[in-house]
């Protein structure tokens, strides 16, 4: 275990033996690693057991193990514990071993496996391994396979991991409070030939969605679809790190949704296929080339392609609410409202107010203003050429030359090789090309008397 | 009768030397300077040296008129230029006519008759003395020197009354003035909310009924102001008639009301002050004095001493204090022995209840305008600490859920509105807290009339904010 923890100090993560535990169990329960960093840690290379390809999770880690009379042993505390959603922004989540979401659970096919879970929350829990293969009284749910942890109990739960694949695991005890305040995980059972289907790099993230009104700290447990922050691993943009690849790579990205709608995944510059779903490993014959693809709530996807293109690619949510941090949903739309003449009047009554969204909303991606306490903007980060305009569920692939293997550091921005960059047509470069009629313009122009509807289009007068 | 016989003359001279006391001279002043002063230790402010209707009395309220007139100056302006208050001091001078009237001997008439008989020339000289005037006259001087003083201590009041109404009258036109400022500013926001609106709606962004919502605030908002607006003219006029000027114009208002005393007065011993100190049982025991004597009840067993006061400082034995007053009425008994005056023992016994029956109200009446000083207070100071900074503290906080696109820009008016709404409700606390405190004054004077304390003033207009 030395070794191990020494890796996961030097990664951010406590070695702990639970003082809860009563003190005849504690000898002999594995210790519960707990993570106090937010930051993608780097993959956990198996130091015993069948060997494994490991994952990378996004802003996550994984959760180290002993071997005992051959089962690999976990402990897992499910706890209270503030996550950083972003910079400036912390929730008061619950999660497994100081983080929300909890470590990922990585074994190989054919392992058995023994959890124990102990709960630190204020209610009973429970663990459901979601899509696994297991006997009926270990899946975790509470009344109907068995009783709840109670607070300061410990359960044991104890199977084959048989099938390989992407899995989850979640509480099904009060789950629409425990899974609206972040209690998941990340479980991968790698199969049992490493050599299939390998990649070079294997991402993996759950998406999760929580409400937390500006200016508060913890999540409402009662919403069901008007969440204000949608999140990669209980992380928003700019707070999600970059996945970064040396090109050429064959890259997995493996993707959970535990929110409560469902999330087009959407990759830019590749193609890719699903290689893996809820229920396993595709066969190739079924797969098609996709830029997208909509995990539907409770599922899980698998997507494999080559990173041949270089370049910072997004990699994001395509349901474009998605890529927002919290917001008013009940703002009215401003465009084309001139409030200039009336500003004086307001800013009489309300010092500090300025105008926006009058000219549509990329204004507030640009202006820095002050905040209610703990909220991120609605659109924030900044790339090499202005502001990203996005937040929430939005990263990016950064595919570099000439990448070590394990070299997961953030590599910058993309340096771009001369002319392949958008550029500002000018006068006297390329000629503009004749504007093109519509064949039929003159029979569908407005008759005379005929109501028109007045499109208001920014012109000189609406410079601001 | 060429001569005073011997007894009548002694008879004269005592007169004239009994009602030299009270003689019977006309002050310099008209008895303005005893009002004058039981007024002065009764008000909060200072009571002009001058009587009104004086020479100087122009220039002075000129004087007072060209700055912005502090309460103070209201009531001084009112004292010297209040026309009813002139008519009170004109009965004054009338009773104190009186007074120097029955101090005079009457003229005497002195006859000369020439009478021419068989016998000659007769003539017979005259001198007739009203001699009854001289026997009634110390009496008569008596009793007009009672009323002279009951006709003071009613000037007095009047003044106390005048300069008690005045003080309210300035504190409620102050606070419509500055209601109405702010109900403009409620206005303003309702017509930035409209006007937006209107764009919103030629934008193709707002619907219709969208649109008549703000209008409709917006409408309503006018009417408030204009309500406030005339709230403001009513409270002005108000003013400007005790002040007994021809112009609402004729002075101008500061900004805002004086600021709340950092303590609210502590009135410990306020009942007691109010028997000490109030003009009306000051004169019910001049009339039970005055009663006493004239009806020649020499025999009195005990003087009238309305109130007996003595304070009490308890220790308990466990070491708690109990502090308070205890105010004791003492009914005067007479010895009215074998007199068979049975209509004055009654008279005197009515003034006896009267004086209690005032004594039991006042009290009452200070116990009661405390009480409601004490809640004025309280709720002015809730609304200065308490209410207005959290409407403030809302309103920054929506700020910045407005900069972060949470909410729009009508919710920000909206909110705009909700905090001048309640800046104008910490004005009226404001307002009603002088005005509870004038009135309690008034009850510790027997002054003004206390009823009015109970019932505060109007709200100048409120307005109940939209909701979006
Ligand atoms: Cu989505």
């Amino acid at each position: 275990m030395v070794s191990r923890r020494n890796f996961f100090t030097g990664a951010g993560a406590v070695a702990v033996s639970t003082a809860l535990v009563s003190r005849a169990g504690a000898a002999s329960l594995p210790e519960a690693v707990i993570m106090d960093k937010a930051a993608t840690q780097p993959p956990l290379m198996p130091p015993n057991g069948r060997p494994y390809n490991p994952v990378v999770t996004l802003n996550g880690w994984t959760l180290p193990w002993r071997m005992k009379d051959g089962v690999k042993e976990f402990h897992l505390v499910a706890e209270p514990v503030v996550r950083e959603i972003a910079p400036g922004m912390k929730a008061n989540l619950w999660g497994y071993n100081g983080q929300s979401p909890g470590p990922t659970i990585e074994v190989v096919e054919g392992d058995r496996v023994r959890i124990f879970v102990t709960n630190k929350l204020p209610e009973h829990t429970s663990v459901h391994w979601h899509g696994q293969r297991l006997p009926n009284g270990m899946d975790g749910v509470t009344g109907l396979t068995q009783p709840g942890i109670d607070p300061g109990k410990t359960f044991v739960y104890e199977f084959v991991a048989k099938r390989p694949g992407t899995f989850m695991y979640h509480p099904h005890a009060d789950e629409m409070t425990q899974m609206a305040m972040g209690m998941m995980g990340f479980w991968i059972t790698h199969p049992k030939d490493h050599n299939f289907m390998r990649v070079d790099r294997d991402f993996c993230f759950l998406l999760n969605a929580y409400d937390i009104d500006p200016g508060s700290y913890t999540p409402k447990v009662n919403t069901m679809l008007d969440f204000n922050l949608w999140t990669f691993n209980s992380r928003a943009f700019p707070g999600i790190d970059p996945m970064v690849i040396a090109q050429n790579d064959k890259v997995r990205i493996r993707v959970g949704n535990l929110t409560m709608t469902n999330h087009p995944i959407h990759m830019h510059g590749h193609e890719f296929v699903v290689t893996g779903t809820d229920g396993g490993w595709t066969p190739p014959a079924s797969r098609w080339p996709e830029v997208t693809t909509d995990i539907a709530v409770g599922q899980m996807r698998a997507i494999e392609f080559v990173a041949n293109e270089p370049g910072d690619w997004a990699f994001h949510c395509h349901k474009s609410h998605h890529t927002m941090n919290a917001m008013g949903h009940d703002v009215p739309t401003l465009i084309g409202v001139d409030q200039r003449e009336v500003l004086g009047k307001i800013n009489k009554l309300v010092p500090g107010y300025m105008v926006m969204g009058d000219k549509g909303m990329a204004d507030m991606g640009e202006m820095e203003m002050p905040l209610p306490d703990n909220t991120l903007p609605m659109m924030t980060g900044r790339g090499p050429f202005g502001g990203i305009g996005m937040g929430g569920m939005f990263t990016m692939m950064k595919v570099r030359k000439g990448l070590a293997r394990g070299d997961y550091k953030d590599p910058g921005w993309y340096k771009h090789p001369p002319g392949t960059v958008a550029y500002e047509w000018k006068e006297g470069g390329i000629a503009k090309p004749e504007p093109v009629r519509a064949p039929d313009a003159d029979r569908m122009a407005a008759k005379p008397g005929e109501k028109v509807l007045q499109v208001t289009k920014p012109g000189k007068n609406h410079a601001h | 009768m060429q001569r005073l016989s011997t007894p009548l003359r002694r008879i004269a001279l005592a007169a004239i030397c009994a009602g030299a006391a009270g003689c019977a001279s006309f002050s310099p002043d008209g008895g303005y300077a005893e009002v004058r002063q039981l007024a002065q230790q009764r008000s909060g402010g200072a009571i002009p040296s001058t009587a009104p209707g004086a020479g100087s009395v122009e220039h002075q309220v000129a004087a007072l008129l060209a700055k912005p007139l502090s309460a103070d100056d209201a009531v001084t302006v009112a004292l010297l230029n209040n026309r009813g208050l002139q008519a009170g001091y004109a009965e004054l001078g009338i009773a104190e006519a009186d007074l120097v009237q029955a101090g005079r001997i009457a003229n005497p008439v002195f006859s000369f008759g020439r009478l021419k008989s068989h016998e000659g020339i007769e003539i017979e000289r005259k001198l007739m003395l009203p001699v009854i005037g001289l026997l009634t006259m110390p009496v008569t001087t008596r009793l007009e020197r009672r009323r002279y003083e009951q006709a003071q201590l009613r000037a007095a009041s009047e003044v106390l009354r005048t300069a008690d109404a005045t003080r309210r009258a300035w504190y409620g036109a102050v606070a419509a003035q500055q209601s109405a400022e702010y109900m403009e500013q409620v206005k303003n926001a309702a017509e930035a909310s409209a006007e937006l609106a209107r764009r919103m709606a030629v934008a193709g962004n707002w619907s219709k009924l969208q649109h008549a919502r703000e209008q409709a605030f917006y409408a309503d908002s006018v009417a408030q102001l204009a309500r406030a607006r005339q709230t403001r003219t009513v409270e002005r006029e108000k003013l400007t008639r005790l002040m007994g000027l021809s112009s609402p114009t004729a002075f101008t208002l500061p900004q805002r009301l004086p600021d709340l005393p950092a303590a609210p007065r502590e009135v410990m011993d306020a009942e007691a002050q109010a028997m000490n100190n109030r003009l009306d049982m000051l004169m019910a025991q001049k009339e039970l004095a005055g009663l006493a004597s004239s009806l020649s009840l020499t025999r009195v067993t005990r003087f009238v001493n309305l109130l007996d006061l003595s304070y009490l400082r308890n220790t308990g034995e466990t070491g708690e204090r109990a502090t308070g007053y205890e105010i004791e009425l003492q009914i005067p008994l007479f010895d009215w022995g074998s007199t068979r005056v049975a209509k004055a023992e009654a008279m005197y016994m009515q003034a006896v209840h009267r004086a209690a029956g005032f004594a039991v109200d006042a009290r009452s009446q200070v116990r009661e305008s405390y009480g409601a000083y004490r809640t004025a207070y309280d709720l002015a100071r809730h609304y200065r600490d308490e209410v207005v900074p959290l409407k403030k503290r809302i309103a920054d906080e929506q700020l910045l859920r407005y900069n972060g696109m949470l909410i729009s820009v009508f919710e920000l008016l909206a909110d705009a509105r909700e905090q001048v709404v309640s800046v104008n409700a910490a004005i009226e606390a404001q307002r009603d807290y002088w005005i509870a405190d004038a009135a309690l004054q008034a009850a510790l004077t027997g002054a003004g009339d206390s009823a009015a304390a109970a019932t505060p003033a109007p709200r100048a207009g409120s307005a109940a904010p939209a909701q979006h």
